[in-house]
C-alpha cells in the first residue's frame, strides 16, 4: 500500500457535513411541501383538467329544413354524407396514421396533407373532434366502419348535405349555403357557430337562416387509458356542461315559388343569354316566380367552390351573380308610362278623350324629342296601344313631375317591397329637388323623360309586377310573399303567413279600367305594340312593351369588339297580367340588351303566361274575351 | 478467502446497495408504463434493463479497486474524459441541433456525463493533495476553476446547457466543503451576477430563452412548452393521494407528458402512484444522499470524502432539478432524474457513481 499516496487529514471538511445534509433536507422539504400542494390541496382543480383531457366531444349534427315549392316539390334538401371526424389527441402518430392512410386507400399527397393537418390542431382542440375527410367513398366507409374499434380516435359520421333539386333555376332566390369564415364566427359565435359550420349566404337560405338552422347538439364521453370509450365514467365528468344535449332540427318552409314555373320560364328565355321574370299572383302578392338569368348552380356554390370558379362568374360579363329580379334596378321605359296615364286620369289633369298630334317628333326649344314613328292624331287608349311618347311628353307637362312621382310613390316606386331577401333595391322617382341638387337647376325635360320611365327613373323588376298586380286587382298593393308556411320535419304547420296588403292606392276603379283596357289593346289591337306577339286563341293577355335605354359602353379592354355592340342594345321589357278579363297573375320580362320590347320581351311573357295559365287547372277565366274591368269602365 | 468473505458482507453497505437498487427496480417499471402508449418506444424499459446489468457490473469493478488507485490516476480519468469531449466535435452524432452523442455501433455513448465523474475526481486528487486549513482565496480556486472551466466550454459548445449548469453545480458543492475566504465568496458571487445578463444574451440559445420566459409567465404561453410543463403539473396534481394505478395515468397514456422516458418520467409516477409514491421516491432520493454525505463524513482521507460528496453533488443537483422541473418549481431543462429516466450515458454515470460511494464506504474500515 506504499504506493499509494498517504491518508490525508479530512479535518477541514468536518463541519461542514451537517450544513450540507440540512440543505438537503430543506430542499427535499421544499418538494415535499410542493407534492402536497399539488396532490392534495390541487388535486381537484387538476383532476378536472385531466379528465377534460380526456373528454371527446362528438358533434350531433342538426338537420337543417327542407325548401319546398308551393305544391309541395323538393327545392333544397339533404342527402346523407359520410365525414370522418379525427380526435387528434387520441392518434397514436406511429400506428395510426398508417393504419388510416391503408384503410382509407390514402395517396401519398392526401397523406402529407392529412398529416400536416393534423398537426396544426393547437393543443387546446386536440380533444375536440376535427372533420378531416368529408364526403368519403363507400369503400372507405366501410373499411372504416368494420376497424371502428382499433381506431378510437377516428368516427365516421353521417352528416347532412345540402343539395338542391333545381341546380341553377331559381338560385338567386333560394340562396346558397357556405362555410363560416373567421370574421363571421366573431359575429355569429354568440348564436353558437363554430368554424365548420355551414350558413346561409344568399336568397332564402340566408334571409330564413334562423328557421333552417336547427341547433346541434353534441355528446360527451370519457375515454380510458387505453383511449376506449369508458361509458362507466360518463357520469363522473360533472363539470358546468351537460353530457350530452339532442339535436334540433331546423323547420321547413313551404314557398309560394311554382318551380313548373320556373322550369317554363327557362324555356322562354331560351335564346336570350340575359334578362330576368317576376310573375306574382294578384290577388295574394304570393310570387309564384323570381328568375334571374344567367344563374350558377346552388350545388356548386354550397360545396367547396374554387377560387377561380368564382372568379369567372365575376368577370361573366352577364352578372350571373347578380339577382336581376329585385337587387339591379332598371330603367323602365315605356312600362311606366300607365303611371303618367293613372295620374292624368285620376286628377282629371287631361281629358282621355283629347286628342295629340304625334308628329313623329316634339319640338322642345332647339331640342327635338323623337318618337318610334309618327302616331297622328291619338288619344289616351291609342297612346298607351302604340306606346306614343308624344302624347305622353303632352300629357306629362300637363302632369308635372311632382305628381307623377306621387302616384309612382303610392303604386310602390322608390321604396323597397319588403320581400326581404337579397337586399333589393329601393329603384328611384327623381324629384325636382333632387334634379336641382344634382343638375343645378330643373329643366322640364326631366319630367317628360319620367313620364316615359326613361332619364333617371330606375325600378326594380319585382316592383313593377307588385305595381301592374295592384293595376290588375283594383288598386291593391301588396307585400310580395315568397314563404306560405313553415313546418316541424314531421309536418306539423308551425305558422303559416297569409296575404299581407301594404296600401291600397287612391285611384278610381273606373281609371284604372281605363288604363286596362288600354293595355289589353297593346296585345289584342291589331295596332298594339304586342299584337305580334299575342298567342291567337290562347289565354287572353294584357300588358305594355317597354324598351329602356342603356348607357353607351366603352368595350372593356380585352373584350372582343363584335361583342360591344351586344351590350349598347336597349333592354326589351313587358309587364302586365292573365287572363285579362278575370287576371290570376301579373308577370314582368326584362330581356337584357334584347333590343325592342314588343319584339324580344312580350314573346317571352305570352309563352310563359300561355303555358303556366292553361296548366292551372279548374280555372275558369282562361279563356274569354275583353277585360271585365274595361267594359264596366266609361269607355 | 473466507475471512475476505466474511470481511466482504460485513463491509458491505447494503442501505446503499438497497436504496439504488430499489431506485432502479421502480424506474425501470414506470418506463414499461411510460413508454407503453408510444409504440416504437415500447421496448425502452428493456435497453434500460441492459444499461442497469452492464452499469452494476462496472459498479461491481469501481468498488472492488481500492479507490486510491483512482486517486493515483486521477489525471488520466480526467484526460479520458476530456479527449472522449473532443472526440464528440469529431464523431459527433447531431440530434435537435446539439451534438452531445458518439456512436460506436449500436453504442451511443454521451460523454458529457462521464465527465461529471471525471470532475468529481479531478477535484478531488486536486483537493486530497493540497490539504489547507485556512481559508482559501481567489488565487487559490485557479487551479480547481480550470478542471471545471476545460470541460465545461466544451459542454456548452455542444451546446448542452443542462449538463454544462450540472457541472459548475457539483463544482460549487464541493467547493463548498473547503474554507473559503468570505471575500473571496462575495466576489464570485458578484462576478456570477454581473455575468447574468452577458449569459442571456450571449450564452442562451433562442429556445432556452423561450423556456425561461415561458416558466416565468406560464399564462401568456400555453402551447408547446409552456403546454407541456402545464401538463406535468396536470399529471402531478391528478394523481392524488393514492394514484390512478399503474399503466391507468390518462395523462400519460394519452401522451400529454412530453419525453416521458426521459425527462418527465417522474410525472408518470406521480400521476400513477400518487403522493403515497411520490413520497416514497422523495425518500429514497433523500436517502441515498444524506447516506452518501453521511459516507464522506467517515471517509478516511480527503480524496474519499470529496469523491463521496461529489457523487452526493451529482445525485442531489440531477434529482432536484429533474423533480422541480417537473413539478413547476424549475424551468424545462433536459436534466435527467438519476436511475429513473431512460439513457445509457446516465445509468452508467450514476452506476460509477454508487460503486464510487460503495468503495469509499467500504474502505473506510482499513488503516
Amino acid at each position: 500500500m506504499t504506493l499509494l499516496s498517504q491518508r490525508r487529514e479530512v479535518g477541514e471538511f468536518k463541519k461542514r457535513y451537517k450544513w450540507m445534509a440540512l440543505v438537503v433536507l430543506l430542499i427535499f422539504g421544499v418538494l415535499g411541501v410542493r407534492a402536497v400542494l399539488l396532490q392534495i390541496v390541487d388535486h381537484e382543480h387538476y383532476a378536472a383538467i385531466a379528465r377534460e383531457n380526456i373528454t371527446k366531444t362528438i358533434v350531433l349534427p342538426a338537420t337543417r329544413g327542407i325548401i319546398r315549392d308551393t305544391t309541395g316539390r323538393l327545392i333544397a334538401s339533404n342527402e346523407p354524407v359520410y365525414n370522418v371526424y379525427v380526435t387528434p389527441q387520441l392518434i397514436r402518430p406511429e400506428t395510426d396514421l398508417d393504419r388510416i392512410s391503408e384503410l382509407m386507400a390514402l395517396d401519398e399527397e392526401q397523406r402529407s396533407s392529412f398529416e400536416e393537418r393534423l398537426q396544426k390542431v393547437p393543443p387546446s382542440r386536440r380533444t375536440h373532434q376535427i372533420e378531416m375527410f368529408s364526403g368519403i367513398a363507400r369503400e372507405q366507409l366501410a373499411a372504416l366502419e368494420t376497424h371502428a374499434r382499433e381506431l378510437p380516435g377516428v368516427d365516421v359520421v353521417a352528416v347532412p348535405m345540402r343539395t338542391y333539386a333545381y341546380g341553377s333555376l331559381g338560385a338567386h332566390a333560394v340562396g346558397y349555403l357556405n362555410e363560416v369564415s373567421a370574421e363571421d364566427l366573431e359575429r355569429l359565435a354568440e348564436q353558437g357557430y363554430v368554424a365548420g359550420d355551414r350558413v346561409g349566404r344568399t336568397g332564402l337560405e340566408s334571409a330564413w337562416e334562423s328557421y333552417l338552422r336547427g341547433r346541434r347538439g353534441y355528446r360527451r364521453v370519457l375515454v380510458d387509458a387505453r383511449g376506449s370509450l369508458a361509458e362507466d365514467l360518463e357520469t363522473e365528468v360533472g363539470g358546468d356542461q351537460p353530457m350530452r344535449r339532442d339535436p334540433v332540427p331546423g323547420r321547413d318552409i313551404s314557398l309560394t315559388l311554382d318551380m313548373e314555373l320556373m322550369r317554363t320560364i327557362e324555356r322562354a328565355f331560351r335564346g336570350h343569354p340575359s334578362g330576368a321574370a317576376v310573375v306574382v299572383d294578384v290577388r295574394t302578392g304570393r310570387v309564384r316566380a323570381l328568375y334571374s338569368k344567367p344563374a350558377y348552380d346552388l350545388n356548386e356554390l354550397s360545396g367547396r367552390l374554387t377560387d377561380s370558379r368564382y372568379a369567372e362568374l365575376e368577370d361573366n360579363p352577364f352578372r350571373p351573380l347578380i339577382d336581376k329580379t329585385l337587387y339591379e334596378s332598371y330603367f323602365p321605359g315605356s312600362t311606366f308610362k300607365p303611371m303618367a296615364a293613372i295620374a292624368a286620369l285620376q286628377d282629371s289633369v287631361v281629358d282621355p278623350s283629347a286628342r295629340v298630334n304625334c308628329p313623329g317628333f316634339l319640338q322642345i326649344g332647339r331640342d327635338r324629342k323623337r318618337c318610334s314613328t309618327a302616331h297622328g292624331d291619338v288619344d289616351m287608349r291609342r297612346a298607351i296601344v302604340q306606346s306614343c311618347n308624344v302624347y305622353f311628353w303632352t300629357t306629362a307637362m300637363a302632369v308635372g313631375l311632382e305628381r307623377l312621382n306621387r302616384f309612382g310613390h303610392d303604386f310602390g316606386f322608390g321604396q323597397r317591397t319588403g320581400i326581404g331577401i337579397n337586399s333589393e333595391a329601393s329603384g328611384f322617382l327623381p324629384s325636382r329637388a333632387w334634379y336641382t341638387e344634382h343638375f343645378g337647376r330643373f329643366r322640364v325635360g326631366y319630367t317628360l323623360d319620367a313620364a316615359i320611365g326613361q332619364g333617371n327613373t330606375r325600378t326594380t323588376l319585382l316592383q313593377l309586377a307588385m305595381a301592374y298586380a295592384a293595376i290588375a286587382n283594383g288598386g291593391t298593393i301588396f307585400v310580395p310573399q315568397l314563404v306560405e308556411r313553415v313546418s316541424s320535419p314531421d309536418g306539423e304547420v308551425i305558422e303559416e303567413f297569409g296575404p299581407r296588403v301594404r296600401r291600397r292606392v287612391s285611384v278610381d276603379r273606373q281609371h284604372l279600367a281605363y288604363v286596362v283596357d288600354g293595355l289589353y289593346g297593346v296585345v289584342n289591337d291589331p295596332s298594339g305594340t304586342a299584337y305580334d306577339a299575342r298567342i291567337a286563341g290562347g289565354v287572353p293577355v294584357a300588358g305594355k312593351t317597354g324598351t329602356a335605354q342603356v348607357a353607351r359602353r366603352a368595350p372593356r379592354p380585352g373584350e372582343d369588339p363584335n361583342r360591344a355592340w351586344y351590350f349598347n342594345r336597349d333592354h326589351a321589357w313587358f309587364a302586365g297580367f292573365a287572363p285579362a278579363g278575370a287576371p290570376q297573375v301579373a308577370i314582368v320580362v326584362l330581356v337584357e340588351h334584347g333590343g325592342g320590347g314588343g319584339r324580344y320581351a312580350a314573346p317571352v311573357a305570352m309563352q310563359i303566361l300561355q303555358e303556366y295559365l292553361s296548366a292551372q287547372e279548374g280555372t275558369s277565366a282562361t279563356t274569354g274575351t275583353g277585360p271585365v274591368l274595361a267594359r264596366t269602365g266609361g269607355q | 478467502m473466507a475471512a475476505l468473505v466474511r470481511g466482504l458482507r460485513d463491509q458491505f453497505d447494503w442501505p446503499l446497495f438497497v436504496s439504488a437498487a430499489a431506485i432502479a427496480v421502480i424506474g425501470v417499471v414506470n418506463l414499461y408504463s411510460a413508454t407503453s402508449a408510444s409504440g416504437a418506444r415500447s421496448d425502452i424499459y428493456i435497453q434500460q434493463i441492459y444499461w442497469l446489468t452492464l452499469g452494476a457490473g462496472v459498479a461491481v469493478l469501481v468498488a472492488a479497486v481500492d479507490y486510491r488507485h483512482f486517486e493515483r490516476h486521477g489525471w488520466v480519468a480526467y484526460g479520458v474524459g476530456i479527449v472522449l469531449l473532443l472526440l464528440v466535435f469529431l464523431l459527433g452524432k447531431s440530434i435537435r441541433g446539439s451534438t452531445r452523442w458518439i456512436t460506436f455501433g449500436d453504442f451511443t455513448l454521451q460523454p458529457s456525463e462521464l465527465m461529471k465523474i471525471c470532475i468529481i475526481i479531478a477535484l478531488a486528487k486536486y483537493l486530497h493533495n493540497d490539504p489547507k486549513t485556512e481559508g482559501r482565496t481567489l488565487k487559490d480556486l485557479v487551479i480547481p476553476g480550470l478542471i471545471l472551466a476545460v470541460p465545461m466550454s466544451l459542454i456548452l459548445l455542444q451546446p448542452d446547457l443542462g449538463t454544462a449548469m450540472i457541472c459548475a453545480c457539483i463544482f460549487g458543492t464541493i467547493m463548498m466543503l473547503t474554507k473559503l475566504k468570505l471575500r473571496s465568496l462575495f466576489t464570485l458571487a458578484a462576478a456570477f451576477v454581473l455575468s447574468a445578463p452577458l449569459t442571456w444574451t450571449y450564452l442562451l440559445k433562442e429556445y432556452q430563452r423561450d423556456r425561461l420566459t415561458a416558466f416565468l409567465h406560464p399564462e401568456q404561453d400555453l402551447l408547446d412548452t409552456g403546454w407541456h410543463a402545464h401538463q406535468s403539473l396536470v399529471a402531478i396534481g391528478s394523481g392524488g393521494i393514492w394514484g390512478k394505478g399503474f399503466m391507468q395515468g390518462t395523462q400519460n397514456q394519452h401522451r400529454f407528458l412530453p419525453d416521458q422516458h426521459s425527462d418527465f418520467p417522474f410525472a408518470v409516477w406521480a400521476e400513477e402512484q400518487g403522493m403515497v409514491g411520490v413520497a416514497l421516491m422523495l425518500g429514497l432520493y433523500l436517502f441515498v444522499i444524506i447516506w452518501a454525505l453521511k459516507i464522506a463524513s467517515q471517509a478516511k482521507d480527503r480524496f474519499g470524502a470529496v469523491t463521496a460528496v461529489g457523487v452526493a453533488a451529482l445525485l442531489f443537483w440531477h434529482s432536484v432539478i429533474n423533480i422541480g422541473m417537473v413539478m413547476g418549481l424549475l424551468p424545462v431543462v433536459g436534466v435527467t432524474l438519476p436511475l429513473f429516466s431512460y439513457g445509457g450515458s446516465s445509468v452508467l454515470t450514476v452506476m460509477i457513481g454508487v460503486g464510487l460511494l460503495m468503495n469509499v464506504s467500504m474502505r473506510r474500515f482499513h488503516f
